[in-house]
């Protein structure tokens, strides 16, 4: 296992069975409803609007009365919460975790930070639009907005999930070459993540005229191939245990 | 009574006292602004003599803050040196003058030791070189690679121009908001554009 050539992993695109049930268009609405009501939110707290977060999960306001339950990994979340200004770095991280979620998944800029870069609009830190970044479902306006203010943009979201209009997540691959140009543009040309959204989005069948391009190339050239990481057991410590 | 014992053992007047201090270093002169907050006016070459005394003799044990002023036009930069007594409860500032160009001066870890994360911050918002430091390198801004960015001289506004694009004022996402009379207002002259919303309009 030294190499990722030796981890078994199958590439080609399975086929997906053409659609004959009449009722599927029933499912997929109850699947969409059902989705809609179970939302676990990450909720990367990167500014001051992560303190109106406690309230609005917590008895006060209650958001899982709503089915929306905090989460602490990326890859259980289906909700990617930015609470507040992200500065540069922390922008990268915010990207990496969004790739690492699990389709579908849902970014929900809180505070006016996000939308236009707030109070901070001339630093040179901070990131101004994150939906140059991301693509966003919901923006809640405010400084800082209030729980009410939050649970009504999370339930603007959930209709929205019901109604299956919210399919951003679809607009990361599909144009996946314009949020890479603003990412490319404010990280420097050897920007890269260890997600392969291409693959990705070519595996799930969501390519779009947009996914690959000028950008994309420039990440062929500098993209590094993966190496898995050792995992080794620390025998010493275990033997001093005895 | 706690309080009585703790007066008896604090001076009657901080400020003469102070100056009787003073007298060992040249170089500095004393502005008595406020009782329990002293300011000094040092030159720049005594100040490691003036904080060893106030460290020392003075019971002044604590570093509290160095703090950095660009003043661009009499191409200076000030750096203030806070000191607190936990005897006297007194915070006194040391102020100095250092020529902008070339920006260096000495550090005084050997004599306070948090010095050192105070001038490897300074060095990395305003350039200033600390000779005899320890960790003159790249403290939070570990991924910026422009000027050092609280000099007067970097236009912050300018930089964020060229690197970042404004959000729209009538973006698409917002139709459905403004048709329901919500929206973003902002007075004409305090509009800004991106390069893409200057070419639309």
């Amino acid at each position: 296992m030294s190499t990722l050539k030796d981890i078994p992993v199958r590439y080609e695109a399975e086929e997906t069975p053409a659609r004959s049930n009449p009722l599927a268009n029933v499912f997929d609405e109850f699947m969409n409803f059902c989705r809609s009501r179970s939302l676990f939110m990450l909720h990367y707290c990167t500014g001051c609007g992560a303190i109106e977060l406690p309230p609005a999960m917590t008895s006060r306001f209650d958001m899982e009365r709503l089915g929306i339950q905090p989460m602490v990994t990326p890859r259980q979340a289906d909700i990617l919460l930015v609470t507040g200004y992200v500065s540069v770095k922390t922008l990268k991280r915010v990207i990496l975790t969004y790739e690492q979620m699990a389709s579908p998944k849902y970014v929900v800029g809180i505070c006016s930070c996000t939308v236009n870069g707030g109070m901070y609009w001339q630093s040179y830190a901070t990131a101004k639009k994150l939906n140059d970044y991301l693509p966003v479902d919901v923006y809640i306006a405010g400084c800082m907005p209030r729980p009410e203010a939050v649970i009504e943009g999370l339930r603007k979201l959930q209709a929205n999930i019901a109604a299956g209009t919210s399919d951003n997540w679809k607009d990361y691959y599909q144009r996946y070459d314009h949020y890479l140009a603003n990412q490319q543009r404010l990280f420097g040309e050897t920007w890269q993540t260890p997600t392969d959204v291409i693959g990705e989005a070519k595996r799930y069948g969501v390519t779009g005229p947009e996914t690959e391009g000028e950008h994309t190339r420039l990440l062929g050239q500098h993209k590094q191939p993966l190496e898995p990481l050792r995992m080794t057991l620390n025998a010493g410590k275990l033997e001093r245990m005895e | 009574m706690s309080n009585e014992i703790s007066t008896e053992l604090v001076c009657p007047d901080i400020s003469q006292w102070l100056c009787h201090l003073l007298r060992e270093v040249d170089g500095v002169t004393h502005n008595n602004r406020f009782e329990r907050r002293q300011r000094l006016d040092v030159e720049s070459a005594a100040l490691p003599a003036l904080l060893t005394l106030l460290q020392g003799k003075g019971s002044f044990v604590h570093l509290s803050a160095i703090s950095c002023v660009d003043w661009v036009k009499e191409n200076e930069f000030e750096l203030v040196y806070h000191v607190w007594s936990y005897e006297m409860k007194v915070m006194v500032s040391a102020h100095i003058r250092i020529p902008r160009e070339p920006g260096r001066y000495l550090s005084v870890y050997d004599i306070y030791k948090p010095a050192g994360f105070f001038e490897r911050d300074i060095f990395e918002m305003y350039g200033i070189y600390f000779e005899g430091s320890p960790w003159m390198e790249k403290f939070i801004l570990t991924e910026w690679d422009g000027p050092p960015p609280m000099r007067k001289e970097f236009d912050s506004e300018a930089w964020v121009d060229e690197h970042f694009d404004w959000q729209d004022y009538h973006p698409d996402w917002l139709k459905d908001l403004e048709a329901q009379g919500g929206g973003i207002a902002i007075r004409p002259e305090e509009q800004r554009f991106s390069r893409k919303a200057k070419d639309e309009c």
